[in-house]
């Protein structure tokens, strides 16, 4: 209980500070938001009528507040460019990139679970070795590449084997259900396999931690057979530091998502957060990153707290530290 | 956390470096004013040599004829030999770049664009008709210098904040526990997008972002060696001789945490060559212009229609140098533990 409201307060005051530093980071700018986003051949009114309509002739203190004051109350503000409300524009995006990250997640446990468990039962030279290559390469390569090598191999068009688009998304989104899954295969490949690797890697060398380990042994001297013992117990024990390590992972997955939805032309989170920024359409930025800030913050809050609940260690210990 | 011990690594460098950057990292902290400076009241003027040693600590990497010991080691297996290879072809390609590459890098041919290898273009020309190998030979010596500021920067970060978060203030450790389990969870990307919209595409966004980034997960992966030193029977002797908390932080408890250390930030140094090519393909990383392998390989994405092979080679760089990097830290962290590496213990003998 007292980790749970450690946790929360301490999320509480991350998220505050860092939309402190995004807020900064937006003001900073040489000139201000107005004249960047009025652009450099704009009519002489125009920038200061776009500082009025944006409240940027307010003092700063009382800009942050009404910012913050907005988000709380659920408005985020308006694309500059294109009027549309923030909120919808992002969940609009994440229609995309959501189910690309839980598609790549799947993808990447079924793959280092799988993978990693494996490489612990691997007996034989050649196994052994061809696991620990595909561990170390697959974690080694850029999620840029990956997705141009798995392009030039399956794309329709471009691949020896055109199997799935690689550009875009349909028009109708998930209207198709078809052609929308279809083309997020590719994508959700390219990071699933990446970070499954890497996950593999993480599993392989937890397991072998836990190999001897007394349950494991009782397990074996119950009658299981290595493999069982190493699925039925020895997974078991581990999954809580693999929960961890997910979240930590999950993190890094980030940026091969953004470069991956760009490299495939996916309207999602990162692509639009990107465009937004090449079009200097600042009042949207500063609110989808703070919409991101906020979402991995919760990601870390509910990784950590996961972890304490599937952990029993954890749970006993009466001192809130970990 | 007992098992953010065998995280396996992600990424990095060349172990020179490696201490050399550590060592940077503990001055800094150092200046910036040790968290746990309670101690004694005698504390650190006196600067007591503490009384009762334990022979058995395990002591830090100093002096060459340790370096020679834990390079030999690496050298003496196949993975190591491969890494310490790589790494060493890397800086000898930058350095070579800075004086002389096959082709200038302005040097355009605009009848051969996008041209396949030839013996005039080892790995061909891309859509301005300059040679990819030269642009990647140049590409070489940035990405060694974003690795090398980024590791230094994630090195003082991170010390900073595991010797907060092991140090006997009650206060300052709960305080940077907390701090880094909240923050740890925001990635590399997120900050360098935030520190893009003020300084646009810069290579100081990706070194700031990576040693943020990194300096944080380092910090949260040493820590339960740090704890168990901050813990053990010399930590508690030489307070009890009275040595202060900020002498015993530095003095004990960081170089008993240096293996992990080390380890993390070779590992670290392979996650800032990724992120670099990710970064500068969004715009936010290398400014265009700059010879880097990321921009290598984002010019090279134009090219798949046209000639798909030309896309194999920056990022077979980069996925090698990384493997390298990788495999450095997997070594090193055998080498530089005295109690598999038995040659180590009769070096500090």
């Amino acid at each position: 209980m007292r980790f749970l409201i450690r946790r929360l307060v301490s999320f509480a005051v991350a998220l505050l500070g860092l939309s402190v530093v995004i807020f900064a980071a937006l003001r900073i700018l040489p000139g201000d938001v107005a004249v960047v986003m009025a652009g450099l051949n704009s009519p002489p009114g125009r920038v200061a009528q776009l500082r009025a309509e944006m409240g940027l002739n307010r003092p700063l203190p009382q800009q942050y507040i009404d910012w913050m004051a907005g988000l709380l109350t659920g408005d985020y503000g308006k694309s500059m460019l294109t009027g549309q409300s923030v909120t919808s524009m992002v969940v609009e995006r994440a229609s995309i990139t959501f189910p690309l990250i839980i598609f790549g997640l799947l993808i990447a446990s079924a793959v280092g679970l799988g993978l990693g468990v494996a490489a612990s039962l691997a007996t034989g030279n050649g196994v052994r070795t061809f696991f620990r290559v595909f561990g170390i390469v697959g974690g080694s390569i850029p999620a840029l590449w990956g997705g141009l090598l798995l392009v030039l191999l399956f794309a329709r068009g471009v691949g020896l084997i055109g199997l799935f688009p690689s550009q875009g998304f349909p028009q109708e989104g998930w209207g198709s259900p078809g052609a929308a899954f279809a083309s997020l295969v590719l994508p959700a490949l390219t990071v699933g396999l990446i970070d499954g690797a890497s996950l593999m890697r993480y599993t392989r060398s937890a397991l072998a931690d836990v190999m001897h380990n007394g349950c494991m042994i009782e397990a074996m001297a119950c009658g299981y057979t290595r493999a069982q013992a190493l699925i039925h117990v020895g997974l078991r024990v581990i999954v809580p530091q693999l929960v961890s390590v997910a979240g930590l992972m999950f993190a890094n997955m980030v940026t091969g998502v953004m470069v991956i939805e760009n490299l495939f032309a996916l309207p999602g989170v990162g692509s639009g957060l990107i465009a937004d920024l090449g079009d200097r359409d600042l009042i949207a930025v500063q609110s989808e990153l703070f919409m991101l800030a906020a979402f991995f913050l919760l990601v870390g809050l509910f990784v950590d707290v996961l972890h304490r609940v599937l952990d029993p260690r954890l749970r006993r210990s009466s001192e809130g530290r970990m | 956390m007992a098992q953010h011990d065998m995280l396996p690594a992600e990424t990095v460098h060349d172990g020179r470096l490696g201490i050399s950057d550590v060592v940077a990292g503990s001055c800094q902290a150092d200046a910036v004013g040790p968290a746990g400076a309670e101690g004694s009241p005698q504390g650190r003027d006196s600067s007591p040599r503490p009384a009762l040693h334990t022979p058995d600590e395990p002591v830090s990497l100093k002096g060459l004829g340790k370096l020679a010991v834990v390079l030999r080691s690496m050298w003496s297996q196949g993975e190591g030999r491969f890494a310490l290879v790589v790494l060493a072809c890397w800086i000898v390609v930058s350095l070579a770049s800075i004086v002389w590459t096959p082709k200038k890098l302005w040097e355009t041919d605009g009848y051969h664009v996008w041209a396949p290898p030839s013996a005039d273009h080892l790995l061909g020309t891309d859509g301005t008709g300059a040679d990819v190998f030269s642009w990647l030979m140049a590409g070489a010596r940035t990405n060694l210098l974003i690795a090398i500021l980024s590791v230094m920067l994630a090195g003082v970060v991170g010390v900073t904040l595991l010797m907060a978060m092991v140090s006997r203030s009650k206060m300052v450790s709960a305080i940077s526990v907390v701090a880094v389990d909240a923050l740890i969870s925001i990635p590399t990307v997120l900050i360098a997008l935030i520190l893009a919209v003020p300084m646009g595409a810069s290579i100081a966004v990706i070194i700031l972002a990576c040693g943020v980034g990194y300096g944080l997960n380092l910090a949260r992966i040493a820590r339960p060696q740090a704890l168990l030193a901050a813990g053990s029977d010399y930590a508690v002797s030489a307070r009890a001789s009275g040595a202060s908390g900020g002498y015993v932080l530095f003095r004990h408890v960081l170089p008993n945490s240096l293996p992990s250390i080390m380890v993390q930030l070779s590992l670290s140094a392979g996650t800032a060559i990724l992120a670099e090519s990710g970064l500068t393909y969004l715009g936010v990383g290398v400014p265009s212009g700059v010879p880097s392998w990321g921009h290598s390989l984002s010019t090279s994405v134009k090219l798949i229609d046209v000639y798909p092979l030309t896309v194999v080679w920056p990022g077979l760089t980069v996925t090698v140098v990384v493997v390298a990097l990788n495999l450095f830290g997997d070594v090193l962290r055998q080498a530089i533990d005295p109690i598999v590496n038995t040659a180590l213990r009769k070096v500090a003998a």
